[in-house]
C-alpha cells in the first residue's frame, strides 16, 4: 500500500462511511502533487476509498480549494468580495498584478506564483484579506505588497 | 440588565485556547453539570432560554432539538456548522480562534441532550489557523478526559459556499457535491447517513454552556424577548473601527456603527447599511435607530442574518455593489436547480449591461422580473439570497440605477470605491466557455 | 401482509384515493391531472428536485412546492399549474430559466418531436426569449463513446444520467464537472463511458443532449415505426421497441417490462442490431461447387438440393441448434426431421430443466429478496446482464448478497441442514437462488436445492438458471414436442444440419462436421458458414422473425417481425421442404404456433401471448438429485471461462461496440494477487500443463480466493486448473 494510501485509509477511520474521506483524501493527494490534482492523483485517491476517478473529479470539480490545472509553487489569493472591496480590494489585487506580472487566474513564467482573486475569506474586520499560502495576511494595504512578493521570493 | 459577552467572554484578559485558562473561567463547569442531568432536561433549559440559531435563520434550537427522531435504532449526529462564508461574517472564525474550548464544551453538552456520540464540525477549509487551534484543543480536552464516550470529527471543507447550507452540508460530509436535498424529510428526521440529525451553528452551540450553567430563564431575559441572548455582530465596510462585537440583542443600528465602530471615516456620508451579510437586504441612513434583533431588523423589511453589518459610504456604485454580490451567487450556486444556475448568470448579464450603461429601459425591469422569477421557487435559499437583496438595491437607490441607463454610464465617472472590482467568478480556467459575457 | 390505508388527495378540486406514500406526480395522474416533469424520474432513486419544472401549490404550505419530492399525505390539497395562478408562474419561470441557454436547434436535433423540452414549451413556454445575452457554447457534439455522443449546449443539468451511472448500473463513470453555471455532464478526462449499461443515458435524456451516434440524423419520428418485440441476443429477453424506416431497424428502444427490465437495456441488446446490415450477410442460398468454392444458387434449386442432401443421408441425420430459432422454427424443423426422415438425433444447445417451473419468479423478485445467493464463479453480467441489475438494485435495498462460487459444491453445502447460510434460505420467506456457473446441468442441480430448501412452498422465494442462449429452453421444448419417436444416435453422420449462428460458430459443432459426409448451415453471415458446408441457407435475426421465445424465467414472449429479411424465413422453406416428405408444416408462426400450444401450452392463442407477457403459474416437475461430488482436480487455481457479454458473431460484425469487447486480462482474488506479488495492471503469464498466456492482471472484488476468470476469446487453449505468475 502506497504512503499516501496509508494515510487515507487512516482518514477514513474516522467517518461511518470511508466515502465521507473523499474531502480529507483529495486534500492529502494535492499536497502530495505539488498543489494541484492531477489525473494520476485521482486515480490513487479513487483506488484508495474504492471510488471511480471519474467520482473524485466530480467531487475535486466543485470545490474551489482544489486545483485541476497545475498552480505556482505560492498561491495568493486576494479577497475582492464587498467588505474588502469597498476599502480597496481592487488596488491591492492590481499592485499584485503589477509585482508578478501576471493577472487574476494566472501563474508566473516560471512556475513560482499563482494570483488569484478569491470570495469573501471571512476577515472583513481586517480588510483588505490576502491569503498567501492558506495563510491569511491582514490586513493589507497596496504599498504593503511589494514587501509581501519580496518576501515570498527570497523566502524557503 | 446589563451583560457581559457570552461567545468571548474573558477572550481579551486570558488566552482561552489554553484549557488551563479556561477552566480558571469556569470553563467545563457546565458539561459537568449537564452531566448530571437527564438529557431532556437539557433540550428543557435550550426550549426555556429560546436561544434561536446564530447561522441566519433564527430558528430556536431547543425546538429543533425536540423534532429529532426517537427510537429510530440509527445513530443522532450533531453537525456544528462552522463553514461560515456568509459575505461580511466572520464571528465563528473569532469564537473558534480565541475560546476554542467553548464551542467543544457546548457540542459535548448538547451531545449529551440529543443522546448523540458523534459529531462532526464542519470547518470551513479556508479557516486553517482555526483548524489548528480547534484541533489543538479537542486533543487537549481528549487528554483531560472531558470527551467522555463522545467523538468529535473536525471535518474541513473545501472552498464552497453553499455548503453552509444544512443540507448541502450534510451531503458534503457525506464525500459528494455539495448540493442541497429537498426537504422533507428533515435533517431532524433522515439527516447525515439518513440518521437523524440536528445542525447548528458555532455561536448557537458555544451559548449552550451558559445556557446550561446559568439556566434558560436566566438567559432568556437578556434582551429583548423574542429574541434573547447576546450575538456577536461582525462590523465591517467603510468604518473607523471594524471588528466583532458581542452585544445584547436589541442593540441599536447607530449605536454599533457610531459610538461602538467610530462612524465613517475620511468624513464620508454612511449611503447604505447590509445589516446581517451579503444575503439580507439592504437598509439606508433613516433606519439607524432600528434595534439589531430578528423581529426589529425584520419589521424594517431586513433581516439580521449572520448579524454581519456592512457599512457602505457614498463613495459606493450601487450598481457596481449589486454586480458584485450577485458574481458571488453565481460563482457558488451549486448548479442543482435550474432558477439559481441559470438566474444568477442571466442576473449578472443585466447588471454588467447596465453598469456599463448600455441596458435599456426595459432591461432594468427584466432584472427586477427575473429576480421575481427566482424568489421561493429555488431548491435552497441561496437563490432567495442572491435576489432578494438585488430587488432593494433597485428598488431603494432606483434613481441611481436610472441614471445609469438615462447618462449612459456610471455616474460615479470611474470614482466609485468599487470600480473595476474584479470577481472569482471571471477566472474560471476550466469550462472558460461559460464565463460570462454581458 | 393487509393492503395498506388509502388516503385521499385533492388534486385541482378533484379527490382521489391512493396509498399512502404515493409520489404526488403519480397522485396528480391518478386524478387525471399531468404535473410537467424533467429530472423526475423514480427508476433512478430518490427524486432530486432540480429542474423545478413541477412546482404546485399545497395548501398549509407557504412557498411553491417541487411536487416530485412530496408524497400523498391524507387530505392534501394540491393546486398544480392548472388552477393555480402562481404555480403557473413557476412553471412559466422555470421554462423560461431551461430555455435562457438552450440553443434551440431543434431543426437539426435528432430529439425533435420526441422532445419532453419541446412538448412542455409549446403547451407552457413562453411565445418569444427575453435572453439577449449571448449564451453558453461548448464544442458540439463530443463522443462520450462510440455509440453516444453529447452536446452540452442542449443539456438541461436534470442529472437523470449521471443519476442513472451512479446508482442504477452504479459504474460511476458519467458524472457532474464544475459548479454553477459551469456544471457540465462528463467523464473522467473524457475518457470513453465504457460500461455494459451506458445507452440507456440516451433514453433517459429529456432533450437531445445525449444521442445515439447510430441513430443521428438517420430518422424524424413522423417518418418512423415502432415495432413492439424483445430482444433475442441473451435469455432475459429483455422487452425492447425496434424503430424502423424504409424497412431497416435504425434503433433500439426500450419497452419498460417491469418484472423483465425495468425499462433497462444493455448494450449489446440496444446497439448491435446493425449486425443485420453486416458486409457479409447473406442473401441468396451458396452451394459448394468442387474447385470453384461456392455457387449463388435460385430458392427452387436451393429446395432441390436440400431434398437431395436429406434424402442420400438416409436418416443418418444429425441436427445442430443454436437455441436462437424461435419456438416455431425449432418445432417446424423438428417435425420435418423427426417426422419426415425419422431424424431424431439433436445436439441441444445446452441442458435445460422443467424442474425449474416448480420455483418460477418473475426477475423483479431479485429486488424485492432479503437474501440472494449467487452460485457460481461466472458473472451474471456477461450472461444475463439485466440480471446484474436487480442485484444490485437489491443490495440498495438492504438485501444480503452472498456469492457462493463453485456452482455444484456450493448447492451440496447449502443443502446440508447444518449450513449456516443455508438455515438462513430456509428460514427466509424472500430468498433468490441464481445459478450462475458452469454450463449444463445447472438448472436441474438449482431446482434440487431450492426443493430441498423448501421454496416449492414459499411464492416469495425462487430460484433462476442463467443459460446461454437466448431460447434454449423453448427449442428444447419444440424439438421435444416434434415427435414421441426416439432414434439412435447415427454413426457415421450422413449428413449435419446446423441450424444458425450460434451453433455454426460452436467449436463443438465444427468438430462433430468433420466426421459428417455432408453439412447444410442456416447462418446469417458468409464468414461462419463458407469453408465447411456443402449448402448454406441464408438465416435470418430476431428482429426479422414472427413467433415466440421463451425466457431464462420461463416466460413464453412474443417476437414481431419488424422488417422483412432479404431472403424467405426458416418456416417458409422448411414447410416447402416437409412438403415433399410428406409432413404438413404451416409456413406460419401463428398457425404453428397453435399446433405446438395444443400440446404444450394448453391450447393458448398466439394473440394472447401479449405485449407484455405475464409469467405462467409455477408447475411441478420431477426433480433429479444433486450428483455425487467428483473427483476435485489437483492444484493451482481453478481457471472460468466466461463468455463475454460483448462477444459472439453480432457483437464482432458492430464496429461501434469493438471498444466494448472484452481486455485481454486475467481476474485474480486479492488474496491470490497477494500470494503471487501480483499487482492490478501488471502482465502475468497464465500457463496449463505446456501452453500458457502473456495477460494483464486485475485483482476482482467479487472472486473468491483460488479462482480465476478470462474471456473465452482471449483464453485460448487454456483450461481445467492454471498457474499464474509475473
Ligand atoms: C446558501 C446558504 C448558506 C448558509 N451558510 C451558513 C453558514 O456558513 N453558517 C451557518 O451557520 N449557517 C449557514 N446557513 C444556514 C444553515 O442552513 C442552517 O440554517 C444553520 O446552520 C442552522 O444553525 P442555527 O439554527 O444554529 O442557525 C446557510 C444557509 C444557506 C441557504
Ligand atoms: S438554489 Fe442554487 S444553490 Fe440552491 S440548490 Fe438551487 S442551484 Fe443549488
Ligand atoms: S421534476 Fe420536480 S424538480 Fe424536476
Amino acid at each position: 500500500m502506497t504512503e499516501l494510501a496509508g494515510e487515507i485509509q487512516k482518514a477514513a477511520a474516522q467517518y461511518p462511511d470511508s466515502r465521507s474521506a473523499v474531502l480529507p483524501a483529495l486534500r492529502l493527494a494535492q499536497e502530495k502533487h505539488g498543489g494541484w490534482l492531477p489525473p494520476e492523483a485521482l486515480r490513487e485517491v479513487g483506488d484508495a476509498l474504492g471510488l471511480t476517478p471519474a467520482y473524485c473529479q466530480a467531487v475535486a470539480s466543485f470545490y474551489d480549494m482544489f486545483q485541476l490545472q497545475p498552480v505556482g509553487r505560492h498561491l495568493v489569493e486576494v479577497c475582492t468580495n464587498l467588505s474588502c472591496a469597498l476599502v480597496g480590494a481592487q488596488q491591492v489585487l492590481e499592485a499584485f498584478e503589477r509585482e508578478l506580472g501576471i493577472g487574476p487566474g494566472e501563474t508566473t513564467e516560471d512556475g513560482e506564483f499563482t494570483l488569484r482573486a478569491i470570495e469573501c475569506a471571512g476577515g472583513c474586520g481586517k480588510a483588505v484579506v490576502v491569503s498567501v499560502d492558506e495563510h491569511y495576511r491582514e490586513p493589507v494595504r497596496p504599498e504593503d505588497v511589494p514587501e509581501i512578493v519580496k518576501e515570498l521570493r527570497g523566502g524557503d | 440588565m446589563g451583560i457581559d459577552e457570552i461567545t468571548l467572554a474573558h477572550a481579551d484578559e486570558r488566552d482561552l485556547t489554553k484549557l488551563a485558562e479556561y477552566e480558571e473561567i469556569g470553563g467545563y463547569k457546565a458539561l459537568a453539570k449537564a452531566r448530571k442531568l437527564k438529557p431532556e432536561k437539557i433540550v428543557e433549559e435550550l426550549l426555556a432560554s429560546n436561544l434561536r440559531g446564530r447561522g441566519g435563520a433564527g430558528f430556536p434550537m431547543g425546538r429543533k432539538a425536540s423534532f429529532l427522531a426517537k427510537g429510530t435504532g440509527k445513530p443522532t449526529y450533531l453537525c456544528v456548522n462552522a463553514d461560515e462564508s456568509e459575505p461580511g461574517t466572520f464571528k465563528d472564525r473569532e469564537i473558534m480562534l480565541r475560546n476554542p474550548h467553548r464551542l467543544i464544551e457546548g457540542c459535548l453538552i448538547t451531545a449529551h441532550g440529543i443522546e448523540s456520540e458523534h459529531v462532526f464540525i464542519y470547518l470551513r477549509g479556508e479557516y486553517r489557523d482555526v483548524f489548528e487551534v480547534m484541533r489543538r484543543a479537542l486533543e487537549d480536552a481528549r487528554k483531560a478526559k472531558l470527551l467522555g464516550d463522545v467523538t468529535i470529527v473536525l471535518h474541513r471543507g473545501a472552498g464552497a459556499y453553499i455548503c453552509g447550507e444544512e443540507s448541502a452540508l450534510l451531503e458534503s460530509l457525506e464525500g459528494r457535491r455539495g448540493q442541497p436535498r429537498p426537504r422533507p424529510p428533515f435533517p431532524a428526521v433522515s439527516g447525515l447517513y439518513g440518521s437523524p440529525t440536528l445542525i447548528n451553528n458555532v455561536q448557537t452551540v458555544a451559548t449552550v454552556p451558559v445556557v446550561i450553567e446559568k439556566g434558560g430563564e436566566w438567559y432568556a431575559k437578556i434582551g429583548p424577548e423574542p429574541s434573547p441572548g447576546t450575538v456577536v455582530f461582525s462590523l465591517s465596510g467603510n468604518v473607523v473601527r471594524p471588528g466583532n462585537y458581542e452585544l445584547e440583542l436589541g442593540t441599536p443600528l447607530r449605536e454599533l456603527i457610531f459610538d461602538l465602530g467610530g462612524g465613517i471615516p475620511d468624513g464620508r456620508e454612511l449611503k447604505a447599511i447590509i445589516p446581517g451579510g451579503s444575503s439580507t437586504t439592504v437598509m439606508t441612513p433613516d433606519q439607524l435607530d432600528t434595534n439589531l434583533d430578528f423581529n426589529s431588523v425584520a419589521e424594517a423589511g431586513s433581516q439580521l442574518g449572520a448579524a454581519a453589518v456592512i457599512v457602505i459610504d457614498d463613495r459606493a456604485c450601487m450598481v457596481q455593489l449589486a454586480l458584485r454580490s450577485s458574481q458571488f451567487y453565481m460563482h457558488e450556486s451549486c448548479g442543482k436547480c435550474t432558477p439559481c444556475r441559470e438566474g444568477t448568470r442571466w442576473m449578472v448579464q443585466l447588471l454588467a449591461k447596465l453598469e456599463e450603461g448600455r441596458a435599456d429601459q426595459h432591461e432594468l425591469d427584466l432584472l427586477l422580473s427575473v429576480c421575481d422569477r427566482m424568489l421561493g421557487k429555488c431548491l435552497c435559499a441561496l437563490g432567495d439570497f442572491a435576489a432578494g437583496p438585488v430587488v432593494e438595491y433597485a428598488t431603494r437607490f432606483r434613481e441611481e440605477f436610472q441614471r445609469h441607463i438615462d447618462e449612459g454610464g456610471c455616474p460615479f465617472g470611474g470614482e466609485s470605491s468599487l470600480e473595476g472590482i474584479y470577481a472569482p467568478v471571471e477566472q474560471h480556467a476550466h469550462a472558460a466557455s461559460a464565463e460570462v459575457t454581458a | 401482509m393487509s393492503a395498506p390505508e388509502l388516503v385521499t388527495v385533492s388534486v385541482d378540486g378533484r379527490e382521489v384515493q391512493v396509498a399512502p406514500g404515493t409520489g404526488l406526480v403519480e397522485t396528480a395522474l391518478a386524478a387525471g391531472v399531468e404535473i410537467p416533469v424533467f429530472c423526475y424520474e423514480p427508476r433512478l432513486g430518490p427524486a432530486v428536485g432540480a429542474c423545478r419544472m413541477c412546482l404546485c401549490e399545497i395548501e398549509g404550505m407557504p412557498k411553491l412546492q417541487a411536487a416530485c419530492t412530496l408524497t400523498a399525505t391524507d387530505g392534501m390539497v394540491v393546486h398544480t399549474a392548472q388552477t393555480s395562478e402562481k404555480a403557473a408562474e413557476g412553471q412559466e419561470a422555470t421554462l423560461e430559466f431551461i430555455l435562457v441557454n438552450h440553443p434551440l436547434d431543434c431543426p437539426v436535433c435528432d430529439k425533435g418531436g420526441e422532445c419532453p423540452l419541446q412538448d412542455l414549451t409549446f403547451r407552457w413556454g413562453p411565445g418569444n426569449t427575453r435572453m439577449t445575452f449571448p449564451k453558453r457554447t461548448y464544442e458540439k457534439p463530443i463522443p462520450v463513446s462510440p455509440t453516444i455522443a453529447l452536446d452540452r449546449e442542449r443539456c438541461i443539468l436534470c442529472y437523470r444520467c449521471t443519476r442513472f451511472s451512479e446508482s442504477v448500473s452504479e459504474d460511476g463513470q458519467l458524472i457532474a464537472r464544475n459548479r454553477g453555471a459551469q456544471s457540465i455532464i462528463a467523464t473522467f478526462e473524457d475518457e470513453p463511458y465504457r460500461a455494459p449499461f451506458s445507452g440507456n443515458v440516451i433514453e433517459l435524456c429529456p432533450v437531445g443532449a445525449l444521442t445515439s451516434t447510430q441513430y443521428r440524423f438517420e430518422g424524424r419520428p413522423w417518418e418512423i415505426q415502432n415495432v413492439p418485440t424483445v430482444c433475442g441476443l441473451c435469455p432475459v429477453g429483455c422487452n425492447i421497441q425496434a424503430t424502423t424506416r424504409e424497412g431497416k431497424v435504425k434503433r433500439i428502444l426500450s419497452r419498460n417490462h417491469p418484472e423483465i427490465d425495468e425499462g433497462w437495456l444493455c448494450d449489446k441488446g440496444r446497439f448491435a442490431f446493425t449486425h443485420l446490415y453486416a458486409r457479409d450477410r447473406i442473401a441468396d442460398p451458396l452451394l459448394r461447387v468442387r474447385r470453384r468454392g461456392f455457387e449463388e444458387l435460385s430458392w427452387d434449386d436451393a429446395l432441390d438440393a436440400a431434398e437431395k442432401l436429406l434424402r442420400e443421408a438416409e436418416g443418418r441425420i444429425v441436427t445442430a441448434l443454436s437455441g436462437s430459432e424461435t419456438v416455431e422454427q425449432a418445432y417446424a424443423l423438428g417435425r420435418l426431421l423427426r417426422e419426415g426422415l425419422g431424424a431424431h438425433s439433436a445436439l441441444l444447445p445446452e441442458e435445460t430443466s422443467p424442474a425449474l417451473d416448480a420455483f418460477r419468479l418473475p426477475l423483479s423478485a431479485i429486488r424485492d429478496a432479503e437474501l440472494v445467493v449467487v452460485l457460481g464463479d461466472e458473472p451474471p453480467a456477461e450472461r444475463a446482464p439485466v440480471v446484474d441489475l436487480w442485484l444490485k438494485a437489491a443490495e440498495r435495498r438492504g438485501a444480503g448478497i452472498e456469492r457462493a462460487g463453485d456452482a455444484l459444491e456450493s448447492c451440496r453445502r447449502l443443502a446440508d441442514k447444518r449450513n449456516v447460510l443455508g438455515k438462513r434460505l430456509r428460514e427466509s420467506d424472500r430468498a433468490v437462488l441464481i445459478w450462475s456457473g458452469e454450463e449444463g446441468a445447472g438448472g436441474a442441480h438449482v431446482a434440487a436445492l431450492a426443493r430441498e430448501l423448501g421454496f416449492g412452498g414459499k411464492a416469495g422465494c425462487g430460484a433462476f438458471h442463467l443459460p446461454s442462449t437466448p431460447n434454449g429452453r423453448g427449442v428444447a421444448d419444440a424439438w421435444a414436442a416434434a415427435s414421441d419417436e426416439e432414434g439412435p444416435n447415427p454413426e457415421p453422420i450422413g449428413l449435419l444440419i446446423v441450424s444458425g449462428d450460434e451453433a455454426a460458430s460452436d467449436p463443438g459443432v465444427r468438430a462433430l462436421a468433420e466426421h459428417a459426409e455432408r453439412v447444410l448451415v442456416t447462418s446469417m453471415f458468409q464468414g461462419l458458414a463458407v469453408g465447411w458446408a456443402d449448402l448454406v441457407l441464408p438465416g435470418t435475426g430476431y428482429l426479422e422473425r414472427d413467433g415466440t421465445y421463451v425466457n431464462l424465467e420461463g416466460r413464453l414472449q412474443r417476437l414481431r417481425r419488424a422488417v422483412i429479411p432479404p431472403a424467405p424465413d426458416e418456416l417458409a422453406w422448411v414447410s416447402k421442404l416437409a412438403e415433399r416428405f410428406g409432413v404438413e408444416v404451416p409456413p406460419y408462426a401463428s398457425a404453428v404456433f397453435a399446433e405446438l400450444s395444443e400440446k404444450i401450452h394448453g391450447g393458448l392463442a398466439f394473440g394472447e401471448v401479449g405485449e407484455q407477457a405475464a409469467l405462467g403459474t409455477r408447475s411441478e416437475a420431477p426433480v433429479a438429485e444433486l450428483p455425487e461430488k467428483p473427483e476435485e482436480g489437483g492444484d493451482g487455481l481453478a481457471l472460468v471461462r466466461y463468455r463475454a457479454l460483448f462477444s459472439g458473431p453480432a457483437v464482432e460484425r458492430v464496429p461501434e461496440l469493438q471498444f466494448q469487447r472484452p481486455e485481454p486480462e486475467v481476474e485474480l482474488s486479492a488474496e491470490d494477487a497477494e500470494a503471487r506479488g501480483i499487482a492490478s495492471g501488471e502482465t502475468v503469464t497464465v500457463s496449463h500443463d505446456g501452453t500458457s498466456l502473456e495477460l494483464r492482471a486485475r485483482i476482482s472484488r467479487e472472486l473468491r480466493k483460488g479462482v480465476v476468470r478470462i474471456a473465452a476469446e482471449h483464453a485460448g487453449e487454456l483450461g481445467g486448473r492454471v498457474e499464474v505468475s509475473t
